[in-house]
């Protein structure tokens, strides 16, 4: 259910139909049958971005990248848009009940309806809101990002009862997705496309509730078609060898995988990092309760009291180490596990650009097929039968023409892409670490005040 | 090879002057050989200054024969050094050289450096620990005196301390064993008129047994503290591989990263060790301090049983006529022994306690200082490492 979108000639933009068509057709493995039902919603409207109507996109202003495409510039740099997602509040009872998150947009990007706009939307909004926006997108090479993991011993935990599995549990889970939310959210709207998107703005502007996402029940819709693809994928790999004639594919293709692996030991170093603290942090108050009993049984009054002090110091501290463990786990830790997400999106568009590539050289097959059919049957005499070949041959190559025509617009749009993303890469590491290292500084300076203040009480035991 | 700095020369005039220091020490293996330095102008000793080497096994040694010495009852006998425990150091060099094949060169490196500065300061502790007790020894008016302490210090040979057989070991046990339900005994049934020293008992049990707790429980923190260090190297390597993989100006942000968590690390290292040496050691020290008071109240304890039991052999005797000399000799005895000990021991106690709270004071506050410093040197660290990060 999206809002028809009018440019300014008051023209509807039209949808690409044939290209779907070609999808029906001629998909034969597993995927397009689910590719199929995602794809049947007749209300999708696409802006090409050579289309000149196209509001949202700033002048380019960096100059051509090594894909010698226009530069997909980060969007934003004319206009201003920041999400932030609230913590949730539970609606309704029991087992029926679920979560809701406030979501407030701040903008000045003209095509949204209001400077400020307050929505509430359930997780399976998020989901949904994502599933739409990769069958849109996901196909002609665009980088969708990923939606937050549903992660469902979490939510089962969060259903039946707050106390029962520890409080500091809940929260945290709590927490982590309420982040992971407000990251996704102001990644889609950092990208130019999908920020004009329909159903994104949909997303953000309206107020009333969101027909429930119907395939994110279980495994989001997008999961499922993952899931799927990935069969796929293997028995792509397995079967069909792509001959790559663009080199700067065959090298980006290595760098992303090198660079996952990469990303994914790193994630968990500081994943283990994080958890050393944590038991830092356990340890310290297990320390700081031994120091207050014996502060129970020491005789010396004002030594007593400063081992009270010590104790309570150390209680403090304990609070300071679990800021930092925080800081290593929200700062580090989530960020690179949207990294690796936003590589497996990367590699998405790389496989969509083989499944192109397959389709062509399909289409290539069939050509041949028909052309032969047709001269057989014009030799053999069989004019009708010829005349309806012939038609088939011309059919199909207006299909290979178009499917040729798929994969070097996927192959274009995949490099700007990827332009875009190692830009964005650099800023969003480095803003990162930033905010790591600023994290840390805040809570040493915490830990100096408090070691500062006992000392000036442990000085003065007589 | 450890080699300590050079001592300033303390001179003292008296007759009576016994200076010892650890000047080396040498990590064999299993074995720590430590190289004791006497000076002297005690007359008995052959020379002024000399040396010998010494084995954990032989402190142990001298420890046990003041113990045993009736004519020290009376006294806190200092608490022998800790055996020198290089078995977690060990293991973890071990654990590194087995998973040399996972990691990269460099972070190989840094964790044998990191490994060998542990074994280091073990080793210093180790060293430290022993040169305290003979010192405690020495600078003791009556204890400087004995004749074991002369031959430990001075006899070049080894003192042929042959480590316990297992009868011996046994023996031991069963010893420890009785005299601990022994201790239980007398502190139920054996009444104590002494105000002074039944509060002491009641103290004295109690802080030990928290005061160990504590210890454990600032080890393991001290130990968490460590790992978190150890943890920050990890990533650090992995970040260089990333690092080395990238072409992007994303390399320079990268290493900028990469240099404060290798800086932080020392800095974490530095703080766990300090908060070792002075929290966790510190309480360790009196851990065995009020184990040896508690020693000393049980020999006293002894003692007036004893004087108690020689008053009634002596009721006996005169009620039986016989032999009421010997047991007359006997009570006198007893009781004076009883007498001396408590007198001493009431000297030690106090002394003790004085000396601890002091001890521990200061060590709280050395604690906060360096706690402070390193907090401080963390927080330019950061706001370096942060405004090398936020230029450009």
């Amino acid at each position: 259910m999206s809002e028809t979108v009018e440019d300014s000639s008051g023209q509807p933009f039209s949808r690409v139909e044939s290209d779907e068509d070609i999808f029906k057709e001629t998909k034969e493995d597993l995927t397009s049958s689910l590719f199929k039902s995602a794809m049947s919603n007749p209300a999708d409207k696409e802006i090409d971005l050579n289309d000149d109507e196209s509001p949202s996109v700033s002048q380019p202003i960096a100059p051509t990248t090594a894909g010698g495409q226009e530069p997909l510039n980060q969007a934003g740099s004319e206009g201003y848009i920041k999400i932030s997602v609230a913590e949730p509040k539970k609606v309704g009872d029991g087992m029926s009940s679920y979560l809701v998150y406030r979501v407030v947009t701040r903008t000045n990007i003209r095509f949204f309806s209001k400077q400020e706009m307050v929505v509430t939307r359930r997780f399976s909004d998020f989901l949904g809101l994502h599933t739409k926006l990769m069958e849109k997108y996901l196909h002609k090479g665009r980088i969708v990002p990923p939606a937050p993991d549903k992660n469902l011993v979490g939510t089962t935990k969060l259903v039946i009862s707050q106390q029962v599995t520890g409080e500091a549990n809940t929260a945290d889970f709590v927490e982590k997705r309420r982040w992971a939310l407000e990251r996704y959210l102001n990644r889609t709207a950092s990208h130019p496309i999908l920020q004009a998107d329909p159903d994104f703005r949909e997303f953000l502007e309206l107020e009333s509730e969101l027909p429930r996402a119907t395939n994110t029940s279980a495994i989001s819709g997008a999961g499922v078609l993952r899931l799927f693809n990935r069969v796929g994928e293997t028995v792509n790999k397995m079967t069909f060898k792509m001959e790559e004639a663009d080199s700067w594919f065959e090298e980006k293709t290595q760098q992303i995988e090198a660079l996952d692996a990469q990303l994914r030991r790193l994630q968990s170093s500081t994943e283990a990092l994080a958890l050393q603290r944590k038991e830092l942090a356990q340890t310290t108050s297990t320390f700081a309760k031994s120091a207050a009993l014996l502060s129970t049984c020491e005789e010396h009054e004002n030594f007593a009291k400063a081992l009270v002090q010590l104790s309570e110091l150390e209680e403090k501290i304990q609070g300071i180490h679990m800021e930092q463990v925080h800081a290593d786990f929200f700062l580090l830790c989530e960020f690179l596990k949207d990294y690796i997400g936003l590589i497996g999106a990367v590699k998405d568009t790389f496989h969509e650009r083989v499944k192109a590539y397959q389709t062509w050289q399909h289409a290539q097959g069939m050509l041949v097929k028909k052309r032969e059919s047709a001269e057989k049957l014009d030799s053999a005499g069989r004019t009708e039968r010829a005349g309806s070949a012939r038609d088939d041959v011309l059919e199909w190559e207006v299909k290979v023409e178009r499917a040729r025509e798929e994969f070097e617009a996927i192959s274009r749009t995949i490099k700007q892409e990827f332009d875009r993303f190692e830009l964005s890469r650099i800023k969003d590491f480095k803003h990162a670490f930033i905010s790591y290292l600023e994290a840390l500084l805040e809570s040493q300076q915490k830990l100096v005040k408090q070691w500062e203040d006992y000392a000036i009480q442990v000085k003065q035991i007589e | 090879m450890l080699t300590k700095p050079e001592r300033s020369d303390t001179v003292d005039l008296s007759d009576n002057a016994l200076q010892v220091d650890i000047s080396d020490a040498l990590s064999e293996r299993d074995k720590v050989k430590f190289t004791v330095h006497t000076k002297t102008n005690i007359r008995e000793f052959k020379k002024q200054e000399f040396s010998v080497i010494r084995q954990h096994e032989e402190f142990v040694w001298l420890h046990d024969r003041y113990e045993e010495n009736d004519e020290y009852a009376g006294y806190i006998i200092p608490p022998a050094p800790p055996r020198p425990d290089f078995e977690s150091s060990r293991e973890k060099l071990q654990k590194l050289g087995e998973g040399e094949g996972s990691m990269s060169a460099d972070e190989f490196k840094k964790m044998k450096q990191e490994l060998e500065a542990e074994y280091l300061a073990t080793f210093k502790k180790t060293v430290a620990v022993h040169e305290m007790f003979l010192q405690r020894l020495v600078s003791h008016p009556v204890f400087k005196n004995d004749h074991n302490l002369h031959v430990f210090l001075e006899y070049e040979q080894d003192l042929s301390v042959r480590g316990k057989n297992r009868k011996e070991k046994i023996e031991d046990f069963w010893k420890s064993f009785t005299k601990s339900t022994d201790e239980i005994l007398l502190s139920t049934t054996q009444k104590d008129t002494d105000d002074f020293f039944e509060k002491e008992k009641h103290f004295l049990v109690a802080f030990h047994e928290h005061l160990k707790d504590a210890t454990y429980k600032a080890d393991k923190m001290t130990r968490a503290h460590k790992d978190v260090a150890d943890s920050m190297l990890k990533v650090a390597s992995q970040l260089a591989q990333l690092s080395a993989m990238d072409v992007s100006p994303l390399e320079e942000c990268f290493q900028k990263l990469i240099d404060y968590l290798e800086k932080s690390r020392k800095l974490e290292s530095r703080v766990s060790s300090d908060e070792d040496l002075k929290l966790s050691d510190s309480f360790r020290y009196y851990v065995h301090e009020t184990a040896a008071a508690k020693d000393l109240l049980y020999r006293r304890m002894r003692a007036l049983a004893d004087y108690e039991a020689a008053n009634k052999a002596l009721d006996k005797s005169r009620i039986k006529h016989k032999d009421i000399q010997a047991a007359e000799y006997a009570q006198q005895k007893a009781c004076e022994n009883f007498q001396v000990i408590s007198d001493k021991a009431r000297d030690d106690l106090r002394s003790l306690k004085s000396r601890r709270i002091i001890t521990m004071k200061k060590s709280l506050v050395d604690m906060c200082d360096l706690e402070i410093k390193h907090a401080q040197g963390h927080i330019t660290l950061l706001k370096s490492s942060l405004s090398l990060l936020q230029e450009e």
